[in-house]
């Protein structure tokens, strides 16, 4: 059912994934300014991210004594690159850009790519708090890679393969989060920890004076910030091939579907930021492990059997 | 080049500001917090995020070594302003504006030691190397304003390009490891203003903490602003029960707010600072009450809140008293979660009294950070106790911790208490 | 061609890289280079066209170098290599063990009498991968699994300091666990 998309789908695709992610921060700006200071200030805020983006890049590169910067630029370059090429497998409407057999194994070894990356973009200014909030990053990454693995798991088990079109072809009918409720929550939580973003953004937490970003500026600190809202993006649109049936849907053509179900993922996760504080992994590790782990080994238990009795 | 000031123009309309509040100026602090707000520029977590440093209050002496260090972290282009003043807090964002258009050279603190300029008498920064030339800056680690290696040369593992080394020692779980002196303060985002705590880290485990020269020893003539209503009444003024509670109140919605903001979670903790500049203003109670109440609603039924913080910087009553701890801290007798609940108890029970018209008592009056009147501050015993608590404490949990007891060091500062 | 050029280009990264550990003398540099090289390495599986392995290759060992960063760190808290510091014990017999064991595996390589191809490739090699692991290996790989994961659970009890006695007292009967820190697992 799935095709890979023509060259200039290629081309396209990171432009259309930027895109995405302005309107995603724009969002999530005018949300926040409708809550501060009122409906008004929320128009006046959509097109934020733009301005910040345009004063980053006008802006000096800071460099810290003795840091590995190297190693610190490769850290930051990883992450908008990990999240690109994690968006290769995503299909848009019924077409990726590639859909290799094991796509989904893909997708999760480019988020673990960008996991890696953050340690790195913490360990290069050589500063204690860009440090602690690379260490932040390695142990959210502990907590939530485990139960997200098995979500993933459960997607692919659905549909008996690993190939992406094929989720979305297993999903004709019937849509995976009706059957797979749990793995989809799961998914949903880990979209959010692995784009440390919001309740998951303790690596860039305000109280280390923004964690992992601390030293950064300009276009450094643009590309960070702005790789996680790409990482965001696309964990989040992952959903839909995954549960949310991909491009199925009556009347619209496929693409607008996948918009249309990404929109309204992206929508529910902004929104829900807001009644949650940052969850500290020491806390939040317990809560994965006594109950995230074993709900989602049981949804892949439940799936298992129902594909056997197929 | 037209497209460049174009650019500068663009961003000066809304430049990210980072905040750094002097102990002695509250006033000014929350000038310039409202201002900001009502202009819609976001407030930066540290210097690299910045495009503009504001120093509420008059920097003077030993402030003006770490300002500078704060100052040239800040990346270019970028604009310093001193609200000195709490009437001149929307001339300097303006002049802030105005700056960062203009891309004037550098105006930054004056008399801050010149990059390379050993700067003296500031606690670390021993032997740091010439550099910030041409443009191209630098900063120590984690110098970057909100904290530096402190002097403990003498016994570390040595000194490479003039910063520290760790050294090692037995942790928490009985592990050597290795530790790394740092500064905590007095410039990070959500801290209290002027305060100093040099703590020695283990990756971010806390070792050991010492409270470093709270008000870095600049005394401060004016009453402070949170406690004022209760140290004019001991000085013989009649004040009225109500404007105490108004104070009271605000005084809990600030921590509030702080803490809130600390424990990462935006939304109420900007709410908590409106409704503390509503109260200040003098709404009538009526017209705050339901959205305070509100508040402090959602945020008792947060259990995600509750867990998250339970179980940290435990303080017993009896252990609180014999420090000598009076206030929302005594009275919690429990963890940081329970002092967040007192806190919630004090604000609501202060909105019922701000009508109150009678004279306050003259002595033993409870500020909203304990007993004034005392021979020292309420917040002296708080600072006393924070080596204790933050002792083990992971580095997120102790800012929990200090953001829970929120010392005033407006309080120490106007005693002339000199501490460490 | 392409497969050639991006074979040599793989591989010589990989040879590359894999040396660079031991010229570096910061442990995250070495660590990050040692995970370039594997990266390669799982590059060249995909390109013989075992997609899964490959994948599977670049993800474990992206998990495994991050995680070896941190402990190695964790006993040297010094951010950005401040002090030179090698990750290496005995550098010059490593490399010189490492130098061997590479130019034994080159020479068998290219010495080995390789058979030809008999019968033809299987359409999906990953489906034929997970049938013969999970076929006839069945039982050899339940064994396995359990026996790695009853080492790393003994291995933690083995190294913790403070059972579980001390933890919940005597009895066990303790309702909260008396840890330094709240939370975690295992209350």
């Amino acid at each position: 059912m799935a095709d890979t998309a023509p060259l200039w789908g290629v081309v396209l695709m990171p432009f259309a994934l930027v895109a995405a992610a302005v309107a995603a921060a724009g969002l999530d700006a005018a949300v926040t300014a409708a809550s501060r200071r009122g409906p008004a200030a929320a128009l006046r805020d959509l097109p934020a991210p733009l301005g910040e983006a345009l004063r980053l890049l006008g802006q000096q590169r800071r460099r810290t004594d003795v840091a590995d910067i190297v190693l610190g630029r490769v850290g930051i370059g990883l992450v908008p690159v990990a999240a690109v090429l994690a968006a290769a497998v995503l299909p848009w409407g019924f077409r990726a850009v590639t859909d290799p057999v094991a796509g989904i194994v893909w997708f999760n070894a480019m988020e673990a790519l960008a996991w890696a990356a953050i340690w790195l973009a913490g360990w290069g200014p050589n500063s204690a708090l860009s440090l602690i909030g690379g260490y932040r990053f390695l142990a959210q990454g502990l907590a939530y890679e485990l139960p997200h693995m098995f979500a993933l798991t459960t997607a692919a088990l659905g549909a008996e393969s690993l190939r992406v079109g094929d989720v979305v072809a297993a999903q004709q009918g019937l849509w995976f989060v009706v059957w797979m409720p749990a793995a989809f929550l799961v998914y949903l939580l880990s979209a959010l920890a692995m784009a440390f973003w919001g309740p998951f953004g303790h690596p860039v937490g305000r109280d280390a004076a923004g964690g992992a970003v601390v030293e950064y500026s300009g276009a450094d600190r643009l590309l960070l910030l702005g790789g996680r809202w790409l990482l965001l993006v696309v964990t989040a649109s992952f959903s839909v091939p995954l549960f949310l049936g991909g491009g199925q849907g009556p009347l619209l053509p496929p693409w607008a579907w996948t918009l249309l179900k990404t929109a309204a993922v992206l929508v529910l996760l902004i929104g829900g930021r807001r009644l949650v504080p940052v969850l500290r992994m020491d806390r939040y590790m317990e809560f994965v492990w006594m109950v995230l782990v074993p709900l989602t080994l049981l949804q892949a238990l439940f799936a298992a059997v129902v594909v056997l009795d197929r | 080049m037209d497209l460049s000031r174009a650019l500068r123009r663009f961003v000066a309309r809304r430049p990210p500001v980072f905040l750094v509040t002097l102990p002695g100026a509250t006033a000014e602090r929350l000038a310039v917090e409202a201002e900001l707000r009502s202009r819609g520029w976001p407030s930066a977590d540290g210097p690299a995020g910045a495009s503009a440093l504001v120093v509420a209050g008059d920097p003077g002496g030993d402030q003006l070594a770490w300002l500078g260090e704060t100052w040239r972290c800040v990346p270019q282009p970028k604009a310093y302003a001193v609200v000195a003043d709490a009437v001149n807090g929307p001339g300097a964002l303006d002049e802030v504006s105005e700056l960062l258009v203009r891309a004037a050279p550098e105006m930054g603190p004056v008399g801050a030691a010149a990059p390379g300029e050993p700067h003296a008498g500031h606690t670390g920064h021993e032997g740091a190397p010439d550099h910030g030339a041409d443009g191209d800056q630098s900063s120590h680690a984690g110098h970057s304003g909100h904290g530096g290696h402190y002097g403990h040369a003498g016994h570390h593992g040595g000194v490479v390009a003039g910063l520290p080394i760790a050294e090692r020692a037995d942790d928490r779980d009985g592990l050597r490891l290795d530790r790394l002196y740092l500064n905590l303060g007095p410039a990070l985002p959500d801290w209290p203003a002027g305060l100093v705590i040099g703590v020695a880290l283990q990756g971010d485990v806390v070792q050991e903490a010492e409270v470093r020269s709270p008000g870095t020893g600049v005394a401060v003539h004016r009453c402070p602003f949170w406690s004022a209503p209760w140290l004019l009444a001991a000085g013989g003024e009649t004040v009225p029960c109500g404007a105490a509670d108004r104070r009271r109140c605000a005084a809990h919605l600030d921590s509030l707010g702080r803490f809130l903001a600390v424990a990462g979670w935006p939304d109420p903790a900007a709410r908590a600072r409106r409704l503390r500049d509503a109260v200040l203003a003098d709404v009538a109670p009526g017209e705050v009450a339901r959205s305070v109440r509100r508040l402090t609603r959602r945020i008792r039924a947060s259990r995600t809140l509750r867990r998250l913080t339970a179980g940290l910087g435990e303080l017993p009553a009896a252990r609180a008293r014999d420090l000598g701890i009076t206030g929302p801290a005594l009275a919690a007798d429990g963890d940081v979660h329970a002092r967040l609940c007192v806190w919630l108890d004090e604000i609501e029970r202060a909105l019922g009294g701000m009508n109150d018209t009678r004279p306050l008592a003259t002595d033993g009056a409870e500020g909203p950070r304990g007993r004034i009147g005392g021979a020292t501050p309420p917040s002296q015993a708080l600072l006393d106790v924070l080596p204790v608590l933050l002792r083990g404490a992971e580095y997120a949990c102790a800012r929990l911790i200090v953001a829970s007891l929120d010392p005033d060091l407006d309080e120490l500062v106007y005693a002339g208490v000199a501490h460490g | 061609m392409l497969d050639d050029v991006i074979f040599w280009t793989l591989g010589v990264l990989a040879v590359a890289a894999g040396g660079m550990v031991f010229r570096f003398d910061s442990m995250a540099r070495a660590t990050y280079s040692l995970l370039l090289s594997l990266l390669c390495v799982g590059g060249l599986a995909i390109l013989l066209g075992l997609d899964y392995l490959g994948v599977v290759i670049v993800l474990m060992m992206t998990i495994e170098m991050a995680i070896m960063a941190v402990f190695m760190v964790m006993f040297m808290m010094n951010p950005a290599g401040l002090m030179p510091m090698s990750m290496l014990h005995n550098k010059r017999g490593g490399a010189a063990l490492c130098a061997g064991v590479f130019v034994l595996l080159v020479v068998g390589i290219v010495l080995a009498p390789w058979p030809e191809r008999a019968g033809r490739a299987d359409g999906d090699p990953t489906m034929a991968l997970g049938q013969s692991l999970m076929g006839p290996h069945m039982l050899t790989m339940m064994t396995l699994g359990f026996a790695l994961f009853t080492t790393i659970v003994a291995t933690v009890v083995l190294s913790t300091r403070r059972g579980r006695y001390d933890r919940l007292g005597d009895d066990l009967r303790a309702r909260h666990a008396d840890d330094p820190v709240r939370g975690g697992i295992g209350r």
